[in-house]
């Protein structure tokens, strides 16, 4: 007797991967579609990302079914046939064999292949391709609000009859056509129709169509506005000036709105601290919560406005259209140094993380060209730096946004130069060879999606949080606890203070000694503790760049992560700490050394900035330079190379303004 | 695709002679075999019609007024156009 069928009672996700030709509006389509629910996830073992969103298609047409479906946005592709990494992922992805971290590696139950209604020839020919997998597919005709302005009319039917699947028009931008969506993609179908399996053949396959299911009744009128910006923003003098008005703009607004929040934050970290320390009793609990969890992860957290700041203002950069045009302003610049425009995406890339810029350099064809740009790519100044530059450009230049921002744009400025060095050496000698020249498509200017804009800089900011949640938190600890121990007892000079302080009249010299006493077995204390042997062991070696014990403790924990300088210092003096009520910030500015004289004096901030912007202070990327070089002679280059320019670069800084007379 | 001088029509010149707003049809490209994939994804396709837009470094092209494309002058003087008149 057979048994019978139990219905399945547990909800399937079905898995809809959205495709289409990069600069086709797909990425605001998505956000429009997923909002908040969406996160950023890597391929694993590649350079690429995409976005993910779990969400209730059925609720979204309101059908009132729950299945969930996983929406993922794969990189924009011109072909799946490219020898490009974003073509190899989306194929995998489509053959089942790769998915973003978290997901199942699965071939996709849909596809929704977003196309520009502008723009329909060129897009036709990866629909034709997309076709040939025989997967459940949507054509959601998107951008066609602009492509109506322009005179364009497409059909949809006739669309939908010509690729054998459905079809809806729609505009991310106005949500227009957005609410049949959900439905649609439900009825997702498998096209009985094929294109042809050439490129000749799939070219005129789509010239076809678009001349079937397309009339324009406007003649294409020349687009003076664009062709002139064009020739502004690209202009060999007027585009690099544009480009460092832009730069230093950016920057200089990124200090002057940051400023509001990062004061409420670090406030905030103070009052939270004072509460602890007055609440919880003295002791080692107290202590680790106050100067090792608060102090630690405060000073990282603190940095989250300039953070977010940050990718949101180049987001909205980025979708102006001005990005691409600045490519070519850099293409001008970096052939004469061995590298070509195709290094600008990796080495952007990299003033968020080195990391994703060496992977991106996957998409470089040349292999000289490509070893080049992994090398340059650390000298770009990294997130993890920001915090790093905001403290000690904010130590240099007290309450002056301009020039601390001049001093920022500076940083990136000597990175680039760094950079640019290293390429223009090593490609006349270990890497002869001229690099690859470069094409690019160039985006219409638009007004940039504000909420594309703000979901990017959310999930940033998130992952931001959550480093400074685990792994800074971690190091927090452990450097609290190395500061910390072993404890030493209270030398002769406190005790002899302390008794003289006892025999005092006067309550108020009497609590002058004492706080002298407090700070001299603090300071013994820490020189004692094993991160003050530590730094003590280290501290010849840096003695000639103006680094102290405390400062090359900070240096040492930097090869962990850069940002970790902060924290290290806010731990160390933390418990050194004269003045109570001081913020985060205020007590690492003004830090004293174990002779009570300034540990950031003007020649060492200076010293420490130079050396922050060249040093190689990551150990991931060197493992990812060893694994996209093929070899870890590679990495070690890296590493001597950078580490031999910061220490060139900082004492040079440090030497020039001792012996010019500064302090 | 590496397209043999034999392959050439005696009328296509490189698209670096166009002038300013100038129009002509691809004839070819002769570039390395992947430049010449990623060109042609792009929408730069035998009989593709194409517009000058900027000359110099880079070279700015319009594709039948749908899209922009930015080359470097390298790249853009392997590609060979016949004129309109």
């Amino acid at each position: 007797m057979s048994t019978p069928t139990v219905p399945q009672l547990v909800p399937t996700k079905r898995t809809i991967a959205v495709l289409g030709n990069p600069n086709v509006g797909k990425t605001t389509l998505f956000n429009r579609i997923a909002g908040i629910r969406a996160k950023t996830s890597n391929f694993p073992g590649t350079t690429q990302e995409a976005r993910v969103a779990h969400i209730n298609l059925d609720k979204e047409s309101q059908k009132g079914a729950h299945n969930e479906s996983v929406l993922i946005d794969l990189p924009g592709i011109y072909s799946l046939h490219l020898d490009l990494s974003e073509s190899k992922v989306c194929n995998q992805t489509l053959e089942g064999t790769t998915a973003p971290t978290g997901e199942p590696a699965q071939v996709p139950d849909a596809l929704m292949v977003v196309v520009d209604a502008t723009n329909l020839t060129r897009n036709l020919s990866i629909v034709g391709e997309l076709l040939a997998k025989r997967l459940p597919t949507v054509i959601v005709v998107n951008m066609i609000d602009v492509a109506r302005r322009r005179g364009i009319h497409v059909d949809p039917d006739k669309l939908s009859d010509c690729l054998g699947c459905p079809v809806i028009l729609c505009s991310a931008r106005t949500g227009e056509g957005l609410h049949a969506l959900g439905a649609m993609l439900n009825d997702a179908k498998i096209s009985h129709r094929t294109a042809p399996s050439d490129q000749t053949g799939i070219e005129r396959w789509a010239q076809d169509i678009y001349a079937t299911v397309s009339t324009s009744n406007a003649e294409l009128a020349a687009d003076t506005l664009t062709d002139r910006l064009d020739r502004a923003f690209t202009h060999p003098l007027l585009g690099m000036l544009s480009f460092v008005a832009i730069m230093t703009g950016l920057f200089w607004m990124i200090f002057k709105l940051a400023a509001i929040p990062m004061d409420w934050i670090d406030f905030w970290f103070g009052s939270v601290g004072n509460w602890v320390a007055g609440t919880l009793p003295e002791g080692a609990i107290s202590d680790l919560i106050v100067d090792g969890v608060i102090a630690g992860v405060g000073g990282t957290v603190i940095f989250l406005p300039q953070i977010c700041l940050l990718f949101f203002l180049l987001a909205l950069l980025e979708g102006t259209g001005y990005l691409a045009r600045a490519a070519f302003v850099i293409d001008r610049l970096l052939r004469p140094f061995g590298m070509s425009g195709h290094a600008f995406v990796p080495l952007l890339s990299s003033h968020a993380c080195a990391i994703p810029g060496i992977m991106a350099t996957r998409a470089i064809p040349d292999k000289r060209d490509r070893l080049a740009t992994i090398l340059v790519a650390p000298f770009m100044s990294c997130t993890a730096r920001i915090p790093v530059y905001v403290l000690l450009t904010a130590i240099l230049f007290p309450d002056r946004p301009l020039y601390q921002a001049y001093a920022f744009t500076m940083c990136y400025a000597i990175g680039i130069l760094a950079g640019l060095f290293t390429s223009f050496l090593f490609r006349r000698t270990i890497l002869r060879g001229k690099s690859r020249p470069m094409a690019l498509e160039l985006p219409s200017y638009r007004m940039p999606d504000l909420k594309s804009a703000l979901l990017l800089t959310f999930d940033r900011g998130m992952i931001f949080l959550k480093k400074a949640g685990t792994m800074i938190l971690a190091i927090s600890i452990v450097l609290w606890w190395l500061n910390a121990y072993p404890h030493s007892a209270p030398t002769d000079e406190s005790i002899a203070l302390r008794t003289q302080a006892e025999s005092m009249v006067d309550i108020e010299q009497a609590n002058e000694l004492v706080a002298q006493a407090d700070a001299i077995d603090t300071r013994n204390a820490t020189a004692n503790s094993m991160l003050g042997k530590l730094g003590s062991t280290f501290q010849p070696i840096f003695a000639p760049l103006g680094y102290d014990r405390q400062l090359t403790v900070g240096v040492l924990a930097s090869f962990a992560a850069r940002e970790v300088f902060v924290s290290t210092m806010a731990v160390q003096v933390a418990g050194s700490d004269d003045v109570d009520d001081e913020s985060v910030l205020a007590s690492i500015a003004n830090a004293t050394n174990d002779d009570g004289s300034r540990i950031f004096t003007y020649a060492t901030s200076w010293s420490l900035l130079f050396f922050y912007v060249l040093a190689s202070l990551c150990l991931p990327t060197l493992v990812v330079t060893a694994k996209e070089s093929g070899g870890w002679k590679w990495a070690m280059l890296q590493l001597g190379w950078m580490s031999l320019l910061a220490y060139i670069g900082a004492f040079a800084a440090y030497q020039i303004i001792i012996a010019a007379g500064g302090t | 695709m590496i397209n043999s001088e034999a392959q050439l029509e005696s009328k296509a010149v490189p698209l670096t002679q166009l002038s300013r707003g100038q129009i002509g049809r691809i004839e070819c490209t002769q570039a390395h075999p992947d430049d010449c994939s990623m060109l042609r994804a792009m929408g730069l396709h035998p009989d593709a019609s194409i517009q000058m837009c900027r000359l110099g470094e880079p070279c700015i092209v319009s594709l039948s007024g749908a899209c922009r494309i930015g080359l470097a002058k390298d790249i853009a003087s392997r590609v060979f156009v016949h004129i309109d008149s």
